[in-house]
């Protein structure tokens, strides 16, 4: 079927498997790689992306539903290289990422999250997201959470 | 406008590696001729103290680097970036000889065809430390070299001219590094220079973020899996999930005819399929009908059996002093059990071939590039000299890419479609059909003498092998995985009367390197009968290892990191009741990885709240970069130490995600505190040594609070079956 969405600012049409994953239309045929394949199971949270600004799992998202819908990736999250999302200003200055796979997921786990935590607490954080991270990176990834909430806060950008 | 990357590479790298092989070869006549016992146990003491050569032989700065247009200089790495920042401490260590600021320092992966090639895989900790003094020797090179171009230029003498900011000038003269590369035609190789000394070190140990973070941050660097080129088609693969097993009937007809299948080649041991998208192939995979054959029923019991020390061959790898003198003390014995365990890299294994005639481009995740080259000459009708693999970053390593994982299959798909063509693996397969790390037996017996030391300790412990997966043969000839599952098992402390002997048992499914190989395993079992052997000499478990530190350097720098860990660790400060506290210590190649842990045990859970590390590992390139890899082991060592564990049902591996394979998360994280006891020692790894000394330091931190000894991994089932067998 033609499947007719907007990913990040491009509205496109593509004829595609209803049932494929979102994630492969996404990667092999948006051609965004920044999304990635971790599970297959809707687990590990590695091809996180929002949409209509919901935090889907996108490995276990059919296509077809994503129809007429928005869909933000990564590569959408920041408004260019100059100016980046609070989120990866934090992971920037925390140095999260180690080989890095599994940020992506968590960048975008972790934006959507700050819409509904004004001022997570550490526990906060630890409860509400699930995503897996193997080179674990978990500490960092925390502290630029909570950095990027208080950045946030400050400046009050979305 | 580049150094020319052109001229032939130098014969010499080649032929030194012809002449190792033929070293091989002799070892393995000598084996032969004097009889296997002495000459294994004659290798294993020289591999307990060998450091890893990097297997990089060609230091020509014109095949390391290309001088750009725009100033920045392109870093070509004979080592792939899996995460362990070893991108960022190159930059940094080749700026420090160049002259130039260490973010106009571009660092890429040498393919197999272009830039310094590697023998030996990205692993053991040793591309920091194998390749410290070699990387700044070749930048330092590359600097003469421009150099001489410049006085050359100029005409004016050499010692006349100066560096910095990636700039050369000469009295008046001033040209930039890329304007001096676009006016040579012809490079006359300077001589290697003295190096600068660590005295006057501008960048090596300051603190730098890493080369990689921005494209990572921004979704845009490119792994393995990201590779996409013009005309390339997807392919899945219907794997046996049974171990050694072979298709016994398959009816591929359905798959055939399933929307968007180009192409399917069947092999002896799969089936694989080509089409226009990944969901096409992977619908199609799902239509095959096949029945394997295989031998059915293996089961874990059977793994722990053929891993039970006294099955298999036995080889001595350490035997000092009388370990059979008897005393009046009575012996203590300690039993210890460590899993079969799966690496679970985020990524999964991934190729992408390109067969085009008689040549292969393959696009890899991969640790080790020439080893896949190599493999895929033998496996497939194409030359070695045909064969390209371009590495890109790795999503995860930690072993798991060090060997052949679906290139083969990728390469003979592209082969049949006749397009490039994109393999990943499923969760399931990476799972089923990767390699796993070994399950491990250990069995010590410790005499204390009349003073509380311990004057008879011996080690004997069965585990599979980590590093045969590549060479089946070395199994024949030496017997045991000295070299890497025995890794960590020879007794370090002093101790009069010591022995330690492996079990190298058979298991019938890949099994291979891991993060620290057999560190992990070894140190759980000796670290946590430190502890046993202390509360009997009723000692505290810190003090007690400082008394068991002679004299030799390694050991008089265990003891001083240990006081130390012990000191800002805060060992001795009062605790509440509901805390346990545990140590431990490990020395891995050369760096000294200490770990203080304190737990709790909340509605029967294991909950570990505070981990300090002290790593010893000579001079430090990058301290964020270690501290990242210190809190990553860390993390990597809680899960391992809690949670995970692989098991076998009727011959296949039972976990198959990560819903059934339990991995820390977030809500694992402790605090992590890292002290790093500096030093002027050359550098040795930090990726593995710090995963070690956890699982001990955990199991004796809950022996501290509960007085039960956990002697099998994972902890969290050892406990629970602690409570299920007392409430009996």
């Amino acid at each position: 079927m033609k499947i007719a969405l907007k990913i990040n600012t491009e509205a496109s049409t593509f004829e595609a498997d209803p049932d494929m994953p979102l994630l492969w239309l996404i990667r092999d045929e948006a051609k965004l790689k920044g999304t990635k394949f971790g599970c297959g199971k809707g687990i590990c949270g590695a091809c996180s992306v929002h949409i209509d600004g919901e935090l889907v799992r996108s490995c276990l998202y059919p296509a077809h539903m994503a129809h007429e819908k928005a869909v933000t990736t990564i590569e959408g999250l920041s408004k260019g290289q100059d100016r980046l999302h609070f989120v990866q200003q934090a992971w920037l200055e925390v140095q999260v990422p180690q080989c890095g796979y599994c940020q992506p997921g968590f960048m975008m786990a972790a934006a959507d999250f700050l819409k509904r935590h004004k001022n997570p607490t550490e526990e906060d954080i630890q409860n509400s997201i699930s995503n897996i991270c193997r080179c674990g990176t978990y500490p960092r990834i925390i502290k630029a959470i909570l950095l990027a909430a208080q950045t946030k806060n400050h400046e009050s950008i979305d | 406008m580049k150094v020319s990357t052109e001229k032939p590479k130098k014969g010499f790298s080649r032929r030194k590696f012809l002449a190792r092989s033929g070293a091989t070869i002799l070892g393995s006549v000598a084996l032969l001729y004097f009889g296997r016992s002495r000459v294994r146990g004659a290798l294993s003491n020289l591999a307990a103290g060998m450091k890893f050569d990097s297997g990089v032989t060609d230091f020509d700065p014109t095949v390391w680097f290309e001088v750009n247009a725009d100033n920045t200089i392109t870093l070509k790495s004979p080592k792939v970036e899996m995460g362990q920042g070893i991108f960022t401490g190159f930059a940094i260590l080749a700026a420090e000889e160049l002259d130039v600021d260490f973010a106009g320092i571009k660092v890429v992966h040498a393919s197999t065809l272009s830039g310094p090639q590697s023998t030996a895989s990205t692993g053991m900790s040793n591309s920091t430390a194998s390749l410290y003094t070699g990387i700044r020797e070749v930048a330092a090179t590359l600097r003469e070299t421009l150099k001489l171009a410049a006085s050359k230029l100029w005409g004016v003498p050499i010692t006349t001219l100066q560096t910095a900011d990636g700039v050369i000038t000469s009295g008046s003269h001033r040209a930039t590094y890329a304007e001096i590369a676009q006016q040579t035609k012809k490079w006359k190789l300077a001589q290697t220079p003295a190096l600068r000394p660590a005295s006057t070190f501008k960048l090596i140990g300051k603190e730098h973020k890493r080369v990689d973070a921005e494209e990572k941050v921004l979704g845009k660097a490119v792994y393995g899996i990201d590779t996409d080129i013009p005309g390339m088609l997807y392919g899945s693969v219907l794997y046996c999930p049974y171990f050694g097993g072979e298709v016994k009937t398959a009816d591929t007809s359905r798959a055939s005819d399933s929307p968007g299948v180009l192409k399917i080649v069947q092999d002896k041991q799969w089936i694989g399929v080509v089409a226009r998208t990944r969901y096409a192939a992977e619908q199609a995979v799902s239509k095959i009908e096949v029945s394997w054959a295989f031998e059915p029923n293996y089961s874990t019991r059977d793994a722990i059996e053929a891993i039970t020390v006294g099955n298999g061959v036995a080889v001595v790898m350490q035997d000092e002093g009388d370990a059979t003198v008897d005393s009046k003390s009575e012996r203590m014995i300690g039993e210890y059990r460590t899993p079969l365990g799966y690496h679970a890299s985020m990524e999964p294994s991934v190729m992408i071939a390109d067969v085009s005639g008689e040549t292969v481009t393959l696009y890899a995740s991969t640790q080790n590039s020439a080893f896949m080259r190599e493999t895929i000459a033998a496996e497939t009708d194409f030359k070695e000299e045909n064969i390209e693999i371009i590495p890109r970053f790795i999503g995860g390593g930690f072993g798991r890419r060090g060997y052949k994982h679906n290139g083969i299959e990728a390469v003979k798909l592209s082969k049949a479609a006749g397009k490039p063509v994109h393999l990943l693996y499923t969760r399931q397969q990476e799972f089923q059909n990767g390699h796993v790390r070994p399950n491990t037996h250990h069995i010590i017996h410790g005499q204390l003498d009349t003073n509380g030391k311990v004057s008879v300790l011996q080690h004997e412990f069965a585990t599979g092998s980590m590093a045969f997966l590549a060479v089946p043969i070395a199994k024949t000839i030496i017997g045991a995985d000295f070299p890497a599952a025995g890794h960590g098992a020879r007794i370090p402390y002093t101790i009069p009367n010591k022995t330690t002997k492996i079990w190298g048992g058979d298991l019938p499914f890949q099994t291979g390197l891991w993060r620290g190989v057999g560190m992990f395993a070894n140190t759980f079992a000796m670290e946590s009968f430190m502890d046993e052997m202390a509360e009997r000499a009723g000692v505290d478990p810190l003090k007690f290892r400082i008394e068991h530190c002679g004299n030799t350097e390694l050991l008089q720098r265990r003891k001083k990191l240990l006081l130390k860990l012990g000191e800002e660790g805060g060992w001795n400060t009062p605790k509440t009741d509901s805390l346990g506290r545990g140590i431990a210590v490990c020395e891995d190649r050369g760096t000294i990885s200490a770990a203080l842990v304190e737990v709790q045990i909340i509605d029967k859970k294991i909950k570990v709240t505070r981990v300090v590390q002290a790593i010893d590992a000579g001079i430090i390139v990058n301290p964020n970069g270690v501290r990242q890899q210190v809190e990553g082991a860390t993390i990597m060592a809680i899960s391992a130490a809690i949670y995970e564990e692989a098991t076998i049902e009727n011959s296949q591996f039972v976990q198959t995600n990560f819903v059934d394979y339990q991995v820390a998360t977030l809500r694992d994280t402790p605090q992590i505190e890292v002290i790093i006891q500096g030093s002027l020692e050359l550098p040795s790894g930090v990726g593995e040594p710090p995963i070690s000394p956890v699982a001990p330091a955990i199991a004796n931190a809950i022996y501290n609070l509960s007085g039960i000894r956990l002697r099998s991994l994972p902890l969290q089932a050892a406990l629970e079956a602690h409570y299920r067998d007392s409430e009996k």
